[in-house]
């Protein structure tokens, strides 16, 4: 039994640096975890592309949310768009669709929309404050808040019509898990 | 010809305004407090690159969460609070040095084990084993009563094996 003693350690070493490999090489290194999923939605302030009052998102409590944030540089958001555009219209009545600008200019901005349609508020994120808060890792991402404020997830990339109605849906439905309900409490 | 393709497709790219335009950054704050915002800004991971710094990526991404970093240490926060208020967004994975904690310690000190136990097998190969040993050693599961060197005679692929190292 000795001497199997130390090949054992070994093989144990062994295993346990292939299993630290393996995590490493079994996920892809181009995603960025997200952590906020069930944690209330960070605060913010942003003042509108087209000008007028700065919006929080204390104002829009009480009603589900989508953000999208997206730049006019990203090639991606082109494709995209109209797909927002349609939920804007077609689910605008079950959720509050806002838009904002990562890291582009008002003008680009604008340009952008003139082109493809503007149907939902589109804001500036100056110094891409609210991103870092929320934990943006690129364009195009959009974000699911509930009704109580909560962040039920994110969408990674362009989104399509299929999935934008049934995280929408989901936004509408109690939770299921304990998180939300836990991260409700104040 | 490729140069020339890579170089007309940036240069066409750039006429056409697909990049992200630079913002400015917010200020540095006081040297001391400046310091310390560079030395947390090194050890975090740009959201948007591949293993770049906040402190070394110049992308736009980058300087928003310098200046985060930045709002931070100048709230008075503490680093192990910075460190976190990152931690909470991104996991881990925003750290370039994963935290010396539970499994991680493995990643840690996993190979200088290693290391150590492969420098421990060298030293104990080194030492001249006695003759019956290194028998032992080799044969499946010897029975003590039978006499090691006898079978070693007898075995004529030994002998043969014998013969060719004695040469």
């Amino acid at each position: 039994m000795k001497r199997w003693r130390l090949p054992l350690v070994f093989a144990a070493v062994g295993a346990a640096l292939l299993f630290v490999l393996f995590q490493g090489f079994g996920r892809d290194p181009h995603e960025v975890p997200f952590m906020l999923k069930g944690a209330p939605a960070p605060d913010f302030t942003l003042k509108p592309l087209d000008g007028g009052d700065p919006v929080k998102l204390a104002d829009l409590k009480g009603r589900p949310v989508v953000i999208n944030f997206w730049a006019s540089w990203c090639g991606p958001c082109k494709y995209e768009h109209p797909v927002l555009e349609w939920g804007a219209r077609e689910l605008g009545a079950q959720a509050v669709f806002m838009g904002v600008v990562f890291e582009d200019t008002e003008p680009n901005a604008l340009d952008f929309l003139r082109r493809m349609g503007a149907s939902f508020p589109q804001m500036m994120d100056t110094r891409s404050r609210m991103a870092v808060d929320y934990g943006v890792a690129g364009v195009p991402e959009t974000y699911f808040i509930d009704a109580q404020g909560i962040i039920r997830g994110k969408h990674v990339g362009p989104i399509d019509p299929k999935t934008l109605t049934a995280r929408v849906k989901e936004l509408t439905q109690p939770v299921a898990g304990p998180t939300a309900e836990a991260a409700r409490q104040p | 010809m490729n140069a020339v393709l890579v170089s007309l497709t940036l240069a066409l790219s750039l006429a056409t305004g697909q990049f992200a335009p630079q913002q400015a950054a917010s200020d540095p704050l006081a040297p001391a407090q400046e310091a310390r915002v560079q030395q947390l800004a090194k050890k975090l991971r740009c959201a948007v690159c591949q293993g770049l710094s906040v402190a070394d990526s110049p992308s736009s991404m980058a300087r928003a969460q310098l200046d985060k970093v930045r709002e931070l240490v100048s709230d008075g926060k503490t680093d192990t609070e910075i460190v976190d208020y990152f931690v909470a967004r991104y996991g881990e994975w925003v750290l370039l040095e994963p935290r010396a904690e539970g499994f991680n310690w493995f990643v840690w000190l996993g190979p200088v084990a290693l290391v150590l136990g492969g420098l421990f097998v060298i030293m104990k190969q080194r030492q001249p084993l006695p003759e019956g040993a290194a028998s032992a050693e080799a044969a499946p599961v010897p029975s003590p009563s039978t006499p090691a060197p006898s079978t070693d005679d007898a075995d004529p692929y030994l002998q043969a094996v014998r013969r060719e190292l004695e040469r």
